[in-house]
């Protein structure tokens, strides 16, 4: 624990130059060995206190674990939360300043999933339509359903949420975006691969990529396809559409040897049916393209999903998460050739401290990028951000902070003005204006 | 008779599922601090696990039948998923851990619970802190090896 005490003895001044230096090496200063640390425990580590907060209960976003955003082109910010059991939304007129009474959508208990990489997902079109999924655990064997729901009346009434799939096996981690036509993207982690080779005999871990579509507001969905039998079961997924609104997905997959490194993979289907369906199922599965060997072998779950956005130029950015023997912490890497190759990993962050969550917004050629520190007081969200597609970087700066939980921050915009959602135990829902796009 | 059985065995495994749930201890800030400073003078493994990873639970049993065989190990089980107290009792006893020393979170196990234990820890599940006597620690990452973790015991 000597970053520990070096934070509780090295005045502010010292702390910001090892952050200076920290940039000025691009990231590379002071790798932590890996796991084993083999280090004494000290008094001063068990003196931090933290805050004491009492549980948090109730359904109201004041006790929410994670709070997802949708803001429209005209500036009604949407809210999706999951608090005490319930999936609830809200929106706001006045960008987070004020918000409706909350509408409860469904309400599972101690049953929804709220893990730390689980999130409710939420798409606006611009008739008001409001399409949701989120995940709740159907069995006492910890079997997971993703539920859907829709409201046609601005989120005033919800239909009553029902299965993405009759009778699956395991749906967890939904994450979904409507491209220009309105056409929903929704991917998760299924386990049906699984569950059908540990039914043979076959032990497997893990589970698969599972992707599909509607055309019609999330009325209906095609019959879903498996784009990926070997992926991590327990990292949600990273969705962005390309110039030619073709959903690419980033997530944890799992390579030969049992190595969980990250992957970026373009679904190319196209619309050749009167109903919208590829010809052959996997027709427009695009190759599994790696970001990075970061050889992370392990049979742990890392509840820690990466982030992706794509710019108009279609440079495909992705920032993660990894313990790997390559390297550990959290990176960021850019492809200009749909996920082939990838530039070198960047790590984010002060490497001393807890770097987690990171995510990405693309406005034009502009790439807006934040993640979480933890100092061991406090959460510190940094920004940075590039105008180039990626190329150069501003220096990364701290644009909020909070003590006790904390959710993990997220980007949206409004055109070209770019926001920080965050929700925090402390200080609740924020929507902070933190610039602008040129 | 098969009705006053029956409700024997029911009243039978109501009172074993509350002794279970009353064993089973509130993890919070704080409490990694208590655990260690209690523990010290002797070897400790402090295993966090949750029902929600599948990893954990393929390796709960495994964790049953260690204790079963080393009963002077002194090993520690920290619960971290925010999830009904009655599913963790449920996981354990299908583990034959129920009667561990088995704590539960009752709230997210955010990021100062996890800063306290070991800075460099993002919340990955399975791990496993290893502390010696004299207070050393190290971080085991994924499922344990078991036979290397008798020997450490017995190395102490």
């Amino acid at each position: 624990m000597k970053e520990a005490i070096l934070k509780l003895t090295y005045p502010a001044s010292c702390r910001i130059l090892i952050w200076t230096l920290c940039l000025l090496s691009d990231g590379t200063f002071a790798q932590m060995p890996e796991h084993d640390h083999s280090q004494m425990m000290d008094k001063a580590s068990h003196q931090m206190m933290h805050p004491q907060m009492e549980v948090c209960k109730g359904t109201s976003l004041e006790c929410a674990n994670a709070a997802t955003p949708f803001l429209t082109s005209a500036g009604q910010l949407f809210l999706i939360w999951t608090a005490g059991g319930a999936v609830s939304l809200s929106h706001s007129a006045d960008l987070g300043m004020t918000f409706s009474t909350p509408v409860e959508i469904a309400n599972h208990q101690k049953k929804l999933d709220v893990g730390s990489d689980a999130r409710p997902q939420i798409t606006v079109d611009p008739k008001g339509n409001i399409f949701i999924a989120y995940a709740f655990f159907k069995d006492s064997n910890w079997n997971a359903q993703i539920n859907t729901a829709r409201s046609t009346d601005s989120g005033k009434t919800f239909t009553q949420a029902q299965a993405l799939i009759q009778g699956g096996a395991s749906e967890r981690f939904p994450i979904l975006a409507a491209d220009a036509k309105g056409k929903i993207h929704l991917a998760w982690i299924d386990k049906r691969v699984v569950q059908a080779a540990n039914k043979q005999g076959n032990k497997k871990l893990g589970g698969s990529i599972a992707y599909a579509s509607s055309i019609d507001g999330g009325v209906s969905f095609q019959a879903e396809t498996i784009v990926n039998q070997e992926s991590c079961e327990c990292c949600r997924i990273g969705m962005a559409l390309n110039p030619q609104q073709f959903p690419v997905l980033a997530y944890r997959g799992i390579f030969p040897g049992g190595v969980r490194d990250q992957a970026t993979q373009v679904l190319s289907f196209k619309q050749q049916t009167s109903q919208g369906l590829p010809t052959k199922a996997n027709d427009g599965v695009g190759p599994i393209q790696r970001v990075a060997i970061d050889h992370w072998k392990t049979d742990v779950c890392p509840h820690h999903g990466p982030a992706i956005a794509i710019a108009d130029t279609g440079t495909t950015h992705v920032a993660w998460f990894t313990q790997g023997s390559a390297r550990q912490g959290v990176f960021y890497a850019n492809s200009n050739n749909e996920g082939k190759t990838y530039s070198p990993p960047r790590q984010l962050g002060n490497a001393n401290r807890n770097v987690a969550r990171p995510y990405l917004l693309t406005i034009g050629k502009e790439v807006w990028l934040v993640w979480k520190e933890f100092n061991g007081e406090k959460a510190i969200i940094y920004l940075q951000y590039s105008k180039d597609d990626g190329k150069t970087w501003s220096i990364a700066k701290p644009i909020a902070e909070a003590v006790g939980y904390t959710d993990h921050p997220l980007l949206i915009n409004q055109n070209k003005n770019v926001f920080l959602s965050w929700l925090t135990r402390a200080q609740g829902y924020q929507l902070l204006s933190i610039g602008q796009a040129e | 008779m098969k009705r006053y059985l029956s409700m024997l065995a029911a009243t039978f495994f109501m009172l074993q599922a509350v002794q279970a749930s009353e064993s089973v201890k509130a993890y919070q800030n704080g409490t990694w601090a208590q655990l260690s400073k209690a523990n010290l003078g002797e070897p400790l493994a402090v295993h966090f696990w949750g029902v929600t990873c599948a990893p954990c639970m393929a390796e709960m049993p495994q964790w049953g039948k260690f204790l079963s065989q080393n009963k002077q190990a002194k090993v520690i089980f920290v619960q971290v998923d925010d999830v009904p107290p009655e599913m963790v009792q449920k996981m354990l006893q299908r583990a034959k851990l129920q009667n561990a020393n088995n704590f539960s979170v009752f709230q997210p196990f955010d990021d100062a619970m996890r800063y306290e234990v070991d800075p460099q820890w993002h919340g990955e599940t399975p791990i496993t802190i290893l502390i010696n006597k004299n207070g050393q620690w190290q971080r085991k990452t994924g499922p344990i090896q078991f036979a290397a973790l008798k020997a450490w015991f017995l190395k102490q």
